[in-house]
């Protein structure tokens, strides 16, 4: 494993008086695939958000690809490494939060012509590569409203891509899905990671977990409280609320 | 195209074909009074004003084009206001968005001062309050200001309505994938608010070309009710006069409807 591509350094933050994360460390080496599991509440979405801005750290600091900013500051320099950071991130939301009103295909292309400038034609190469990649290329045209659950955020994660990020950043991407979609969701995603994407991931999908984590982390109240592979974590967790977490994921498996 | 209708005749027909064909007659039926009663109580106004009620069909021969001359003015004023009122009913609905003090204080200023105070004084206030301070606007255009401004303020809320309806997804998907604010607006939330707001612009449009007749009152502009007044009063046939400048607005009012029922059953069908 390489030099760590995301670090995150005395973490921060605070929901007015609410302390939601306690001093989070972490280092996340480049190609790994990071899961965040932990009870509602515990902290695991905002510690997400917070890697690309979406929410604004209150103190503790922020590092991926080189790109380092501090939380808790304002004015245009930190707007601009803000900025900076969020071309270094893709994101997946529980919700694929698509453009209604635009065809698949302008959804995928928007943020590289807008954002990047990138050329409309080798953005719209690249966008049907990606498309192609999570098997939705056959519906460029359609608006995403005429999609399944599972249909949009495999466009979503395609639009994400585009955007050649470094890191991709999902929250509880299979969330607000149905049972049977699920599976096409992590299928792409599991396709992302043995491309190499460096990812994190927050979900409750203990299987998933298992079997494409190179690594998971435990979050309880705002703190790490455990950190392994999955074979260690599931076979021997060592936190009570952890064993507490996997207990209930394998009585709900049978 | 209907599922019912592919199938065979002769077939035997299914209880949800029985059903489905049922409440098509009574819808039918229902429809076919509808337009029975309309029919009868034209005729009977038709009646009315042919003999019961008597009014002098020379005036209305002679005067018809005159009034008709209005429909024109009545047209562009409204056209005129209601593009003005879009765009401060926009830039108002963006100011209440603003976290900057002074630009929610305007908006929110102007919203109240104009919701606050009649139409009809706003549209004096123009015409008669503002030469006295040497002001003096040309008179449709005293009519354009003071329509779109007070629609304006009304229709902020539509706007705000709009802007509100896109969700907060939209913002973080836009954020996440490096949008600044800027482009987020215009590429990603106003495109879905304005949508949002196009059926009830329409609505607004449909009231202003009625509310234009206020207008007339200050004497400078010749849309359809002035003209109306004026034949109406030069010759006391205001009968007459009014009735037809009636018509005139609600066959209006009746294609701007038509319009607007089409444009709202293409958005709604279309790709949301």
């Amino acid at each position: 494993m390489g030099s760590p591509i995301v670090q995150v350094s005395h973490l921060d933050k605070y929901f007015g008086r609410l302390h939601v994360l306690k001093d989070i460390s972490l280092e996340v080496p480049e190609r790994q695939v990071v899961c965040l599991i932990g009870r509602s509440g515990s902290g695991k979405s905002t510690l997400l958000r917070c890697l690309n801005f979406l929410e604004e750290p209150s103190q503790g600091s922020i590092e991926v690809d080189g790109i380092k900013v501090a939380g808790g500051e304002r004015g245009r320099e930190h707007r601009q490494l803000v900025h900076d950071i969020r071309l270094k991130t893709g994101m997946v939301f529980q919700e694929f939060n698509l453009f209604p009103h635009m065809t698949v295909l302008d959804n995928v292309i928007e943020a590289p012509v807008i954002v990047k400038g990138m050329d409309r034609k080798a953005a719209i190469e690249l966008a049907e590569q990606n498309l192609d990649s999570v098997g939705m290329l056959f519906k460029k045209d359609e608006y995403p409203m005429r999609l399944s659950g599972g249909q949009k955020q495999r466009v979503a994660i395609a639009r994400a891509l585009t955007m050649e990020p470094r890191v991709m950043l999902f929250d509880e991407p299979t969330s607000a899905l149905d049972p049977e979609l699920i599976g096409e969701v992590l299928n792409v995603m599991k396709k992302v990671a043995l491309e190499g994407m460096t990812m994190l991931v927050v979900t409750h999908e203990m299987g998933f977990a298992r079997e494409v984590a190179d690594r998971v982390i435990v979050m309880a109240e705002g703190e790490l409280i455990e950190d392994a592979t999955p074979e260690d974590l599931f076979k021997a967790p060592k936190d009570p609320r952890t064993k507490a977490l996997i207990d209930r994921y394998r009585s709900g498996e049978q | 195209m209907n599922l019912f209708a592919s199938k065979e005749s002769g077939a035997p027909k299914t209880q949800a074909e029985l059903l489905f064909a049922a409440a098509q007659r009574k819808e039918r039926t229902f429809r076919f009074n509808v337009a029975l009663t309309w029919g009868i109580l034209l005729l009977l106004l038709v009646y009315l004003f042919s003999g019961p009620i008597k009014v002098d069909a020379e005036f209305i021969r002679e005067n018809m084009l005159f009034i008709a001359g209005g429909v024109g003015e009545t047209i562009r004023i409204s056209i005129l206001s209601i593009i003005l009122a879009t765009l401060l009913a926009l830039l108002a609905a963006l100011g209440r968005l603003s976290t900057f003090p002074p630009i929610y204080a305007l908006s929110t200023f102007y919203v109240s001062l104009i919701r606050g105070t009649p139409l009809y004084l706003q549209i004096m206030f123009f015409f008669l309050a503002l030469p006295q301070l040497n002001i003096r606007l040309p008179g449709l255009w005293a009519g354009v200001i003071a329509l779109g401004l007070n629609y304006g303020a009304y229709m902020s809320e539509i706007f705000r309505a709009g802007l509100a309806s896109v969700g907060k997804g939209q913002r973080e998907a836009a954020a996440a994938l490096g949008m600044t604010p800027g482009q987020t607006m215009t590429r990603v939330i106003l495109p879905q608010a304005l949508r949002f707001a196009i059926p009830p612009t329409g609505n607004e449009f449909i009231a202003m070309t009625k509310d234009s007749a206020l207008v007339s009152a200050t004497g400078f502009v010749h849309e359809l009710m002035w003209r109306a007044v004026k034949v109406g009063r030069a010759q006391f046939h205001n009968l007459e006069a009014l009735i037809m400048a009636a018509i005139f607005y609600w066959i209006m009012t009746i294609i701007l409807s038509y319009i607007q029922n089409m444009i709202e059953a293409r958005l709604s069908k279309g790709d949301r």
